[in-house]
């Protein structure tokens, strides 16, 4: 298995997050669909942070840690 | 692409080297240590040391959550992995991370049901999937994912998903620092602060550098240009007498944190009294458990775990690379029997440990120098 399997990411959580931006949010699961700058798209948590679509977050491991400033 | 091409900018990054050079004294060494992986990475993939001068030396730090995962600790949890029933979950480089007696890989290939998640939240819905079975998290990593690790246990024991259970093996990242900092062989002059765990634990938990140390701390970001500006502001407060924490990464960083991130931090974990350390021993209060509130779904409770601890390889210095004493390279096994296809020592596992960053990038650089 490649260490950088996942193109600049290390796939083990160590400190490197990924900037993505929010297009859908379930507001009942504190779940979003976000977008990666390479257009791959998953959910991810986002109890942490107050964000609406459109919006750009810092997601790791799954889980929006912080917003963006514009 | 925004955020990411501005701060690769080689123009920009000339002018900054060019800065850095008028900032230091011809005379005097500066040795300042990265103190994440992250950093690590970005050091050796951009080539950031080569645009610096030749007196400023960076020193890698321990700030890698798969290399300072004791072997001890890898044995727990292939032990645990090899329970009848369990289905075991942990991050991909976590495989590859040698124990005593071989990997989780090795283990999964030996029938062991260990399976790669991305995220904790994955391996709670492998948990829903699988009622009848027993699944395992096994969470490493500082405050950048404990909160992960927190928000899933959350929601386990609100959804009520009896059949999950965390082993936790999370750090924290000042404890390791204050350890580093009372350390007789380690001189240094700054530190390039960790940038996304402190996202969530702000800036404010690494004023004791400068207040009881007198070092500065400028908290960065992983792009080259955040990292050279860093240490151009590192040099500034040297140069002008100040010693001070600034955020060079205040486009992701506040200076407060992410406050419900530590609540639920707060709420889901409380501190060991002691935690081993790869390389660096045990450093009190330095590692989280499950709280007595979660004690229910801590597989450390659940599962007989042996708890053996284990001596590093003797030929393995890890330790020493942790701490920053010697370079990569300066290890006896680097590159010849320790490999990132087969690592003896977890800092050639993660491709955020620094014998792995240099074995992918740096140690061209050096057959140049040494040719």
């Amino acid at each position: 298995m490649n260490a950088n399997a996942c193109g600049d990411h290390c796939i083990t959580c160590s400190d490197e997050g990924i900037p993505m931006r929010v297009e859908r949010i379930d507001d009942v699961r504190r779940l979003a669909l976000c977008a990666a700058e390479d257009g791959s798209r998953s959910t991810v948590e986002i109890e942490l942070v107050d964000v609406a679509p459109g919006d750009r977050v810092l997601v790791h491991a799954g889980v929006a840690l912080a917003e963006l400033s514009a | 692409m925004r955020y990411v091409d501005e701060f690769r900018d080689p123009e920009l990054g000339r002018v900054l080297a060019t800065e850095i050079l008028a900032a230091v004294e011809p005379g005097r060494h500066y040795k300042f240590m990265e103190v994440c992986g992250g950093h690590t990475h970005s050091i050796y993939k951009y080539g950031v040391d080569d645009l610096l001068p030749a007196n400023v030396e960076l020193v890698h730090g321990p700030g890698c959550p798969v290399c300072v995962i004791p072997m001890g600790r890898v044995d727990d949890g292939i032990a645990v992995a090899r329970e009848p029933g369990v289905i075991f979950t942990c991050f991909g480089d976590m495989m590859r991370v040698p124990g005593s007696k071989g990997s989780m890989l090795e283990a999964k290939a030996e029938g062991a049901d260990i399976r790669m998640v991305y995220s904790p939240l994955d391996a709670l819905r492998i948990a829903k999937q699988n009622p009848d079975r027993q699944v395992v998290f096994f969470a490493i990593g500082f405050e950048t994912t404990a909160p992960s690790t927190a928000l899933t246990l959350k929601r386990a024991k609100a959804e009520g998903v009896p059949n999950f259970s965390c082993m936790c093996s999370h750090v924290t990242i000042v404890p390791p620092l204050r350890a580093l900092l009372d350390s007789p062989d380690l001189r240094l002059d700054g530190f390039v602060g960790p940038g996304h765990v402190s996202t969530v634990v702000g800036a404010r938990p690494f004023e004791f550098i400068p207040a009881d140390y007198g070092k500065p701390i400028v908290v960065a970001g992983f792009e080259p240009l955040d990292i050279l500006q860093a240490i151009r502001m590192i040099l500034a407060q040297l140069d002008e007498g100040r010693c001070e924490v600034e955020n060079q990464y205040s486009r992701v960083v506040p200076y407060e944190g992410n406050q419900r991130a530590l609540e639920v931090m707060a709420e889901v974990f409380e501190l060991r009294p002691h935690f081993e350390w790869r390389g660096l021993g045990f450093i009190s209060q330095s590692g989280l458990k499950l709280s007595e509130a979660y004690a229910e779904l801590d597989a450390e409770l659940r599962f007989s775990v042996p708890g053996v601890r284990v001596a590093d390889p003797k030929a393995c210095q890890c330790g020493e690379v942790l701490k920053g004493v010697i370079k990569p390279w300066e290890c006896k096994v680097f590159g010849t029997a320790c490999t990132p296809e087969r690592p003896i020592g977890t800092c050639m596992v993660s491709s955020e440990g620094a014998c792995a960053a240099y074995y992918n990038y740096g140690r061209f650089a050096r057959e140049r120098e040494v040719v």
